[in-house]
């Protein structure tokens, strides 16, 4: 506790404090995320298709990624590449801590949105590749008109929990020196000494983006299942009181119809 | 017209298939039979690659594969001249019955997608779909979905259609309106190929009869010959499962 009796009024005043620190959380949340589709794809490809070397690389970066903590994974960023860069003649201590964290975030959800892909591929039904194939289609154009788009929809409930998590891991950014949300609160906790006050502000923030986010999420895979006869019915019907709260608590939605997932 | 020679095919040390011969003339309709472990589906899926023939080769309309060594494109080329109506249907889930019937021409033959969507709904049409063009494949029942399959097949206007059995998972009540369809297109003049349990079926479609037991032909010949006099030991066995009181006697 601070030294300073709680006032409800402060949360008000700091959570208005808090919001232009937003910017910096969607921003390393939303670059980390789009990097780290197109690192998981091109780790996961590797995988799914089992090219001989790449395939052991890309289990080892998977591997260290998702075996150590983000934390960890930050410092040897931001204190490990520089090193690394002197040894080629290359000077990087002066690119900003934020392009490191980005990067680092980036790699981290990578690993995890590359399992993603391997699952959601693989729960794709085989029979439908091959009449793609028999009807003389190549092998991208299966991948791309028939694979992708349903490992897409299957993946979603998967890929709104990394983006969930991705962005309260954020918080850790501060470590860095990073002025994102809770590197603010930090700031004006240490200031004020109204700590209370200071992080109730913060995780109302925090709830308020997830939230925001699963709504976002939810109508995504409501758009990309709609080919699912179950996934319609319950659009028509929304299911209310005790289910639907827990629906909206849960960082997963209940996937009508297809139980394939990770 | 579609030639097969001595195709082989071993899933590990077990040879499945052990030198296939067979000829298909252009119009013929063939309907392959065989108790299960046979080898007739694995036949029919090395007719478009599906199944990786060890030896043989493959002709159709005058397009031969030496599955030796065949390049992809000879393999893409060799698919583009068949279509295959599958057991389990492998309708594409995410496209209507429409799109699953068009996708093949906008994709594969580069048809213009107006030509495209009138062709799929004259042929939703005639399998007798014209209602169900919007819905998706969860919202069908198995004989619809396999309706649309057909109908995706025939949208391709392939030299010869592979059918693999394909009413065999579909509900008792529904294997009639998909038998009908096909008994229809036979009519027309398709070279079709069949893999099939329903022997009623066989000996009233198909011009040739075909019987495979453990990876070879056993006994080919018109349904009268095969299911009236059969002349080897085996058929004779096989079929009298089918035909406890000589019903097909003719």
């Amino acid at each position: 506790m601070g030294q300073h009796q709680f006032e409800i009024s402060y949360v008000f005043e700091y959570f208005v404090k808090l919001l232009p620190s937003l910017k910096i959380t969607l921003l390393i949340v939303f670059s980390s995320i789009v990097i780290g589709v197109v690192v998981g794809l091109l780790v996961a490809l590797p995988r799914l298709y089992r090219i001989p070397i790449l395939q052991r690389l890309a289990g080892i970066y998977v591997s260290f990624f998702r075996g150590t903590p983000i934390l960890i994974q930050l410092f040897l960023f931001y204190y490990g590449m520089p090193e690394l860069f002197k040894v080629i003649g290359i000077d990087i201590s002066r690119i900003p801590a934020l392009y490191f964290v980005i990067l680092a975030y980036a790699l981290h959800s990578g690993a995890y949105i590359s399992e993603m892909i391997r699952g959601a591929v693989a729960a794709v039904d085989r029979g439908q590749v091959e009449a793609a194939y028999a009807m003389g289609m190549s092998g991208f154009q299966a991948f791309s008109r028939i694979v992708l788009p349903q490992a897409t929809a299957i993946s979603i409930p998967v890929f709104a929990n990394l983006v969930i998590g991705n962005l309260k891991d954020t918080s850790l950014a501060f470590s860095l020196g990073i002025m994102e949300m809770s590197g603010t609160a930090r700031t004006i906790g240490a200031l004020s000494q109204r700590f209370v006050e200071i992080y109730l502000a913060l995780a109302i923030l925090y709830l308020l983006i997830s939230l925001a986010l699963q709504k976002l999420f939810i109508h995504f895979e409501r758009r990309l299942y709609r080919h699912e006869a179950d996934a319609i019915a319950s659009k028509r019907e929304p299911r209310r009181g005790r289910r639907s709260f827990f629906r909206k608590l849960g960082p997963v939605t209940e996937l009508p119809g297809k139980e394939a997932r990770l | 017209m579609i030639k097969l020679t001595q195709i082989k095919k071993s899933f590990g040390r077990h040879q499945v298939l052990k030198g296939i011969d067979l000829t298909v003339e252009k119009g013929q309709v063939v309907a392959i039979l065989g108790p299960s472990g046979s080898g007739k589906t694995t036949l029919l899926r090395c007719m478009n690659y599906l199944e990786r023939p060890s030896e043989g080769e493959i002709t159709i309309d005058e397009f031969t594969l030496n599955c030796r060594r065949p390049s992809k494109s000879d393999i893409h080329e060799l698919r583009k001249k068949s279509a295959m109506v599958f057991q389990q249907y492998n309708l594409f889930r995410h496209k209507t019955a429409l799109e699953n019937v068009m996708e093949g021409l906008v994709i594969v033959q580069k048809v213009p997608k107006e030509q495209a969507r009138v062709r799929s709904i004259e042929l939703l049409e005639k399998v007798g779909l014209g209602s169900k063009l919007d819905s998706y494949p969860s919202q069908l029942s198995g004989g619809q979905q396999q309706r649309v399959g057909i109908a995706r097949a025939l949208a391709l206007n392939p030299k010869v259609i592979l059918f693999d059995e394909p009413t065999s998972s579909l509900d008792p009540e529904l294997v009639g309106e998909v038998l009908s369809v096909i008994r229809k297109i036979a009519k027309e003049g398709i070279t079709m190929i069949i893999v099939t349990h329903e022997m009623g079926f066989a000996q009233e479609v198909a011009g040739h009869v075909i019987f495979i037991d453990d990876g070879v032909i056993v006994e080919r010949g018109t349904p009268n010959e095969l299911f009236g006099s059969p002349k080897e030991e085996r058929t004779k066995q096989f079929l009298k499962r089918f035909t406890p009181d000589g019903v097909y006697s003719i």
